[in-house]
């Protein structure tokens, strides 16, 4: 269950420019949380952004009762957030949403991470390596300074491959292309999850669908409440048995979606059933 | 009713409606309250008012459906719901463990519609009121339309009052130039009390692609930027009419809450601040107690109207 409370801030780790690591105590986060939940937090009571926001879980420690998010500083909210001293409280409820689905037996999964959609993927490799399982990163960004908290996954032994569109890092290009390589060179009945922004999901989703491979990905729309009510973070998503999309809550159904039941933006094969729902919208 | 083991009465009465304590979750903002059922205890709440409900299910607004704006939200979710059968069969009997008045907001294309989804919500056990959705900003028809003409308004209220022997609480929309007008036609139409108010209409721009920042187009705001206009309206219809009102818009704190019920409301809701902090009940009731407390008083209903605004004649009962 979700628990609502103030939780101090116990460690503030400052990396490059605007990222920073931040590990709250809350019990519930700690014991609870599964790879691709998320906790609704906000920094003290100020009404001016009213708004909790959502930061997926990175790491937990049972034994401290402590979970850790990762940040990138990029509006007033997040700001705010950041600058938190160690012993100042946020307001924290979760662990929220639906987590990724551990693959199935005998399955590699590769995770696809863009900048700060890396976080879920350290607690899933946790989850994944305790139960003696494999995991691979493919970790794109438009630059080496957006590939922060590399060095978490090589404690965990974890292979990464980092991709940035100018080179300074890994291959230089779109994560896309080491992971298409690595599934060209016979990956092991690979499983694809994938974090981070919308155009890579969406490229994530078609290469998975073109190989006909499972695959999930953790939606990042905007969220007002993170409980179902407010309704803000809709996205349109229809089942193999459902006859047209429906709005679902991307913060409770989701975040996290099975690929192939997202109906994507700017997408041809998508326009059609983005249309049947819209007609049918206010 | 009995009072608290402090020995202080927040119990109020709106419509013949008994309510524990004068805080209810402001429709739209709370879902149908199962939600929040594992998350905060829902029989601390005098009452919920669900998200609206019409006869079908409702798809709502394309995305993006919300914005945030100084101390605001701005949304446009264009009443994404279940339809009133589905939450009768489904979600209804979900509530009735909890001890708290459950409150229909209902809402139609057209004044039929809006009689009958009252009867349906009639029909059943577990209702304690209806409240009418004729000011949501965020439908092209219905919504906001029938809020807007003093005859709609009554014609309304006139259907459903004649649908239901339950309470009839017309939520008054705020996008007028004079509430007072409309909360005298939703009394003449048989009103049994006033939600005073609905969002106010906004739209928020993109200058980087110079579009609306809701696919909506336009929103409705609500948030603590809107708390002195609401007051103010619940205010003023207030003192329109002889029934009570219900005030909403912006609370947050029991401060909050104190204002609209010292303008003269008998009750509130809480909306926007269900979605930032759902300890936001708990926490209004403690202040409130605080207040009554400091100001050597055992009724919270001693506070309502008891505004000294300057050239009124003093108020009855206030504790100088």
């Amino acid at each position: 269950m979700p628990a609502n409370r103030d939780a101090p801030l116990v460690a503030r780790v400052p990396l490059d420019g605007p990222y920073v690591l931040l590990t709250f105590r809350h019990p519930e986060v700690a014991a609870e949380a599964r790879a691709g939940q998320y906790v609704m937090i906000k920094a003290g009571t100020s009404a001016d952004l009213p708004l909790r926001r959502p930061f997926s879980v990175m790491a937990v420690s049972a034994e401290h009762e402590t979970f850790t998010i990762f940040l990138k500083a990029v509006g007033a909210g997040s700001r705010a957030l950041a600058d938190l001293r160690p012993g100042e409280p946020a307001q924290c409820l979760g662990p929220l949403g639906r987590p990724f689905t551990a693959p199935p037996e005998k399955s590699e999964a590769l995770m696809v991470a863009g900048g700060y959609g890396i976080a879920p993927f350290a607690l899933f490799c946790d989850e994944l390596l305790r139960r003696g399982r494999t995991a691979r990163v493919f970790y794109g960004g438009r630059t080496a300074a957006d590939l922060q908290v590399r060095e978490a996954f090589a404690e965990r032994g974890v292979a990464l491959v980092a991709a940035t569109e100018d080179g300074s890092l890994g291959h230089r290009g779109r994560v896309t292309e080491p992971l298409e390589a690595y599934l060209d060179a016979g990956a092991l009945r690979p499983t694809l999850f994938a974090c981070g922004p919308d155009a890579m999901l969406h490229a994530v989703a078609r290469l998975a669908a073109r190989r006909g491979l499972p695959a999930e990905v953790s939606l990042d729309p905007w969220m007002g409440c993170g409980i179902g009510t407010c309704l803000g973070c809709v996205v349109p998503i229809q089942r193999a048995d459902e006859p047209r999309p429906r709005y679902r809550c991307a913060c409770t159904e989701g975040p996290v979606f099975d690929a192939v039941t997202v109906v994507w933006t700017g997408d041809d094969a998508s326009l059609a059933r983005r249309r049947a729902l819209e007609e049918t919208t206010a | 009713m009995t009072p608290g083991n402090d020995g202080l009465h927040l119990a109020v009465e709106v419509a013949g409606l008994r309510l524990k304590n004068p805080l209810l979750a402001a429709s739209g903002t709370f879902g149908y309250g199962v939600e929040y059922a594992g998350i905060l205890d829902l029989s601390l709440l005098g009452g919920i008012v669900t998200k609206g409900l019409y006869l079908e299910p409702r798809d709502g607004c394309p995305t993006p459906r919300i914005a945030e704006t100084p101390s605001g939200l701005l949304n446009a979710i264009g009443l994404q719901g279940v339809g009133v059968r589905a939450f009768v069969k489904e979600v209804l009997p979900r509530l009735a463990p909890y001890d708290t008045a459950v409150v229909v907001n209902v809402c139609g294309d057209t004044v039929e519609e809006y009689a009958e989804v009252t009867r349906i919500v009639d029909a059943v056990p577990g209702v304690a009121a209806v409240e009418i959705n004729i000011s949501c900003p965020n439908v092209k028809v219905g919504g906001m339309a029938f809020g807007g003409d003093p005859e709609m308004t009554y014609a309304v209220v006139a259907a459903v009052r004649k649908a239901t022997r339950l309470p009839v609480i017309p939520k008054l929309s705020p996008n007028v130039a004079d509430i007072s007008v409309f909360a005298r036609a939703a009394e003449d139409a048989g009103a049994d009390a006033l939600s005073c108010i609905n969002t106010l209409l906004g739209l928020a721009v993109d200058v980087e692609t110079r579009r609306p920042r809701l696919a909506f187009g336009t929103g409705g705001l609500s948030g603590p930027a809107i708390r002195p206009i609401a007051v103010r309206m619940a205010w003023q219809a207030a003192r329109a009419v002889r029934i009570p009102v219900i005030g909403v818009g912006g609370i947050g704190s029991g401060a909050d809450a104190l204002e609209f019920m010292i303008a003269g409301c008998r009750a509130v809701q809480v909306g926007t601040a269900n979605f930032v902090d759902p300890g936001v009940y708990a926490r209004i009731l403690s202040e409130l107690r605080a207040y009554l407390e400091r100001h050597g008083l055992r009724d919270i209903n001693d506070v309502v109207g008891a505004l000294a605004f300057p050239g009124d004649p003093a108020p009855l009962g206030v504790h100088s």
